[in-house]
């Protein structure tokens, strides 16, 4: 899949009206080229998830410019309309908590996602037990959600936000509940995803093991995003 | 492929779901107005019908006297009570003579006059006899005149008269004498025959009027039945015939009985035929009269006939018949009925024959539509 | 594609079965009110069925024998078998009592039927064990529903009767077990008082100088007798020979006869339109609102079901599912649920049905109207449930 990258111009948002309004963006600033993996960091109450509930659709904002790759998604006030095939096949999601469907077993939670994409089930399933091997959750394809452990569904997840190789990867905290070896693992897929699909992923993160591995980072506060440079180091 | 833990559940739940489908099934097809009926079958045998014709009787006397004053009167004193056994010509009692003995002293007194009447006219008749014999003979001497002789014998002859007359008086005082002794004998409440006192219907000091009974006597050794049939089925029968009696009193000892008659006259209202049946022997103790008791009277049997239940009769469109069946395949066939016992076996003239298989019970209406199926009894099936 | 709504079944099973089996009993519940309706209409049908009778004959300007008293002349069928079209005319006499047996006493209507044979109107159609009656007095046929047994003794009255056959289905409209007998006991069952009774209304009659004049010894014993004798019965029941108009026949009875008459279709008017109606209509009011609270069920469980899976729907929603696929699943589990507890409320319907006292009768008219009004609420119940779903905002996956 040809990768498409994201632009963010001018990004604002704000909450209610009037004398209660909260301006919870002010101006955010972002490109995240096909291929690369950029963080996003900043503290709590700095907008963060406001940033990715607008990157992903979810919510509406209140002015500037989303464009993917070529198409423009968003632009003062104008929206596009098919928001689910955005979400599905443009867009891919990790979120903090996993969310997995409790009455599907994981590989089906995983391979679900192509399958609504129309995908035959088999060539469904294979997929999705290659990426869950690759995740080191392979071994309990078999298993219900409830049975893992927060890691394991944690990186089942992560499985899922990967599978139909969208062009834009949004992933918040994923590495949060994890420890260092398996977080290193997760960044590395991301980065071997992002090198082979030419794929932009903006990973929202406050955890120390994996910001040095970042080339490039983006600095929230108070709704204003600053860029900087990261150490861009695998150890 | 789907996973194992999967697999199971989903084998197991539709393991779990047959059943319950198949009961569903067999649930839908099996009850309502689909299902089908059961039937049990029965067999047309050739069977000697012993007819018998059943009737409920009462046990009367044959002679029963009820014995009363011929005049209104006073009853004076009665002798017997209810359970006295009395012979013939008993007195029983007596009603109040009234004045019948002053009226008796009365006569008593007249008919002595009588008696000195005739007495006195006799004499006359004795003195005018001699008187008339005489003067006879002195006409005949020329003594005395024809007129003289005359008078003598037409006074012999009003002395005569007057004796007849005097006798007359006499008989007539002792025919009426005779009278008052008659009624004073109707007084006295006498027993025409031998029998037992079964009603005592008055006491001493009771006003009666004529005819009204004061004792009822009856003569035990009469004891019959009334026994009343219904008119149908009753043709044969016909005195000499065997009887079953059961008291209702002796519940379940019947007795031996032969019908005396049948009466000629039917009652047109409760359309039945009336028979009298004697008890062969009389039975010891006696019943009661009044009794209620039920007769079973066994009419002459006749040769093997074809016969079917008569739980087997079935009606459609107002006429008697069977439901055949031919294999599984069943018809309706009308029939005509003949002689029937009281077992329930009915005699078939025409319509089936011997060895035909008919329906017998079944748990609901039959047509020609419904499925039957054959069990072989239907009492522990569910109403 | 998988079926998402058949994985949400097997993953929480235990919780649809019991959803299920609940539901279904209500539904069971419904469809056996339903039953009771129609077999109190059946019962009413049947006693006009089994009586093997074209017109009721009765007392006249009554709506007898059933709904109203009726007492006729015991040898009026006499006159009414002269009448063109008549090919029967048979003596009935009905009694509702209670009948003695052993200790206890039992509800029975009293049927007495006309001599003759087993094809004679009045007498039961068809027997499941023993015979008819073959003696003139004190035998009866019973129906099962009364407890009799073959061979038992009962007490009518002051007399005792030998069961000596068994019927099934015999009921008054009222479901009251019939009790057949010969028609002469029968109206001296009807009529005759206790002893007790008798014995004052004899002191009474001998006390009366009109009916026991000084001079006639033998009148009282006349009047005493005829009180004691009843010469009525409560209806004649007349089948009529082929080709003949019912309706015909029953006018020439009225005119000419002074009496009513009655068709088939009239009584079944008097007895379902009149003698039931009451009942009739209660227990339909009562099925409406039985009805109408299952289907509120029904759609609380669905709309509460769907209201527990909200986090997955917008889990769904977000990760791009169509909301076809969504509002399908909604779908499915609502028809599947409605569909378990149809098929557990007709088993449960067809197995309590023969516990009820009167007569429970499911027809699959009945059923076939349960399932698609079952199949109708739960769609309607999943649209309320499905629209919740799609309303559901998928920023809600996103917390935080």
């Amino acid at each position: 899949m040809t990768g498409t990258g994201i632009r963010i111009e001018g990004l604002r948002k704000r909450y209610g009206k009037g004398d209660t309004a909260v301006d919870a963006l002010k101006q955010v600033d972002m490109a995240v080229a096909p291929g690369e993996v950029v963080g996003l960091i900043g503290p709590s109450g700095s907008g963060k998830s406001t940033l990715l509930k607008c990157l992903g659709a979810v919510i509406e904002p209140s002015g500037g410019r989303m464009v993917l790759g070529d198409q423009v998604i968003y632009d003062n006030g104008w929206r596009i309309r098919d928001l689910r095939d955005l979400r599905r096949d443009k867009i891919g999601f990790v979120f903090q908590a996993p969310y997995l469907i409790p009455f599907l077993d994981v590989l089906d939670n995983v391979a679900l996602l192509p399958m609504l994409a129309g995908v035959k089930n088999r060539e469904a399933r294979t997929r999705a037990r290659a990426l869950l091997d690759a995740l080191d959750v392979g071994h309990r394809v078999a298993a219900m959600p409830r049975q893992l452990s927060g890691g394991e569904q944690q990186r089942v997840a992560i499985a899922r936000g990967l599978i139909n190789c969208p062009p834009v990867i949004l992933a918040d905290e994923p590495t949060a509940p994890l420890d260092s070896e398996r977080a290193m693992a997760v960044i590395r897929i991301l980065n071997d995803m992002a090198k082979s699909q030419n794929t932009a992923i903006i990973v929202v993160t406050h955890d120390e093991k994996i910001i040095p591995t970042f080339k490039r980072l983006y600095h929230i506060r108070d709704g204003v995003t600053h860029e900087e440079l990261g150490a861009g180091r695998f150890p | 492929m789907s996973a194992p833990s999967l697999r199971h559940r989903a084998l197991a739940l539709t393991a779990a779901l047959v059943p319950v489908l198949a009961l569903f099934a067999y649930v839908a097809v099996n009850s309502g107005p689909m299902a089908p009926i059961a039937v049990t079958i029965a067999q047309a045998e050739s069977r000697i019908i012993a007819p018998s014709l059943f009737g409920i009787a009462t046990v009367e006397a044959r002679h029963r006297y009820r014995i009363g004053p011929t005049a209104p009167g006073r009853l004076d004193s009665l002798l017997v009570d209810v359970g006295d056994k009395v012979t013939a010509g008993q007195l029983l009692g007596t009603m109040a003579p009234v004045d019948l003995g002053n009226r008796a002293l009365a006569l008593d007194a007249a008919t002595q006059r009588g008696e000195a009447v005739v007495r006195e006219a006799e004499a006359r008749h004795h003195q005018a006899g001699d008187r008339a014999r005489r003067y006879s003979r002195l006409f005949e001497l020329g003594s005395i005149s024809e007129e003289q002789a005359n008078a003598a014998r037409d006074d012999f002859r009003a002395a005569t008269a007057a004796l007849a007359a005097a006798r007359a008086g006499l008989a007539s005082n002792k025919a009426d004498r005779e009278a008052l002794a008659a009624q004073q004998n109707h007084l006295n409440l006498i027993t025409p025959a031998a029998g037992l006192v079964v009603s005592r219907n008055a006491d001493p000091g009771t006003t009666l009027v004529a005819g009204e009974a004061v004792v009822e006597v009856v003569d035990t050794g009469s004891l019959w039945l009334n026994a009343r049939f219904d008119q149908r089925g009753s043709a044969s029968l016909a005195s000499a015939q065997e009887v079953t009696i059961e008291l209702r009193s002796r519940g379940k000892r019947p007795l031996p009985g032969k019908v005396l008659w049948v009466e000629p006259v039917a009652d047109t209202v409760t359309e039945e035929i009336q028979a009298k049946i004697l008890f062969d022997p009389l039975p010891d103790p006696l019943p009661a009269i009044g009794e209620l008791a039920e007769v079973s009277v066994s009419l002459p049997a006749g040769k093997a006939v074809v016969a079917i239940p008569n739980s087997a009769i079935r009606r459609q469109d107002g006429v008697a018949g069977v439901w055949k069946m031919s294999g599984s395949h069943h018809e309706f066939v009308p029939i005509t009925l003949g002689m029937a016992d009281l077992d329930g076996w009915v005699e078939v003239l025409e319509g089936v024959v011997e060895g035909d298989k008919v329906v017998h019970y079944s748990e609901g209406q039959i047509t020609a539509g419904r499925r039957l199926k054959v069990v072989d009894s239907l009492v522990d099936a569910r109403p | 594609m998988i079926s998402l709504a058949g994985r949400d079944i097997l993953h929480s099973w235990g919780k649809f079965v019991f959803t299920g089996v609940g539901l279904g009993l209500l539904i069971g519940v419904t469809l056996t009110m339903a039953g009771v309706y129609r077999g109190m209409v059946a019962d009413a049908r049947a006693l006009l069925d089994n009586s093997g009778a074209d017109l009721w004959v009765v007392q006249q300007d009554t709506l007898g024998p059933y709904a109203e008293s009726s007492s006729i002349h015991d040898d009026s069928y006499r006159s009414l078998l002269t009448l063109p079209g008549v090919a029967g005319a048979a003596n009935v006499t009905y009694l509702t009592m209670q009948v003695g047996r052993g200790e206890s006493d039992v509800r029975v209507m009293v049927v007495g039927l006309a001599n003759g044979d087993p094809s004679t109107p009045g007498w039961p159609p068809y027997l499941i064990a023993g015979r008819h009656i073959t003696r003139g007095h004190y035998e009866a046929v019973a129906d099962v529903s009364s407890g009799f047994a073959l061979g038992e003794r009962i007490t009518i009255r002051r007399h005792q009767y030998t069961v000596v056959g068994l019927t099934r289905r015999m009921v008054s409209s009222s479901g009251d077990p019939m009790v057949f007998i010969p028609l002469k006991d029968a109206q001296q069952a009807q009529f005759l008082k206790d002893n007790d009774a008798i014995w004052q209304n004899r002191r009474r009659t001998l006390a009366n100088p009109a009916l026991n004049p000084p001079g006639a010894p033998r009148l009282a014993e006349a009047v005493l007798a005829s009180q004691t004798t009843n010469m009525s019965v409560n209806a004649v029941l007349v089948t009529l020979a082929r080709g003949h108009d019912p309706s015909t026949v029953a006018g020439d009875i009225r005119r000419w006869k002074r009496l009513a008459a009655y068709t088939r279709e009239q009584m079944e008017g008097i007895l379902i339109g009149k003698l039931i109606a009451s009942s009739a209509r209660q227990i339909a009011m009562f099925l409406v609102i039985l009805a109408a609270v299952s289907a509120a069920i029904v759609a609380f469980i669905i709309y509460t079901l769907t209201l527990d899976k909200i986090r997955e729907i917008a889990v769904l929603k977000l990760i791009g599912t169509r909301n076809r696929t969504i509002a399908t699943m909604i779908l499915q589990q609502a028809l599947a649920l409605g569909l378990t507890g149809f098929v557990v409320g007709k088993i449960t319907a067809t197995f309590a049905a023969p516990l009820f006292p009167k007569y429970v009768l499911l027809i699959p008219m009945d059923t076939l109207r349960a399932v698609v009004a079952v199949a109708a609420i739960c769609v309607l119940a999943s649209v309320s449930a499905i629209r919740m779903a799609l309303k559901v905002d998928p920023a809600e996956a996103i917390g935080g």
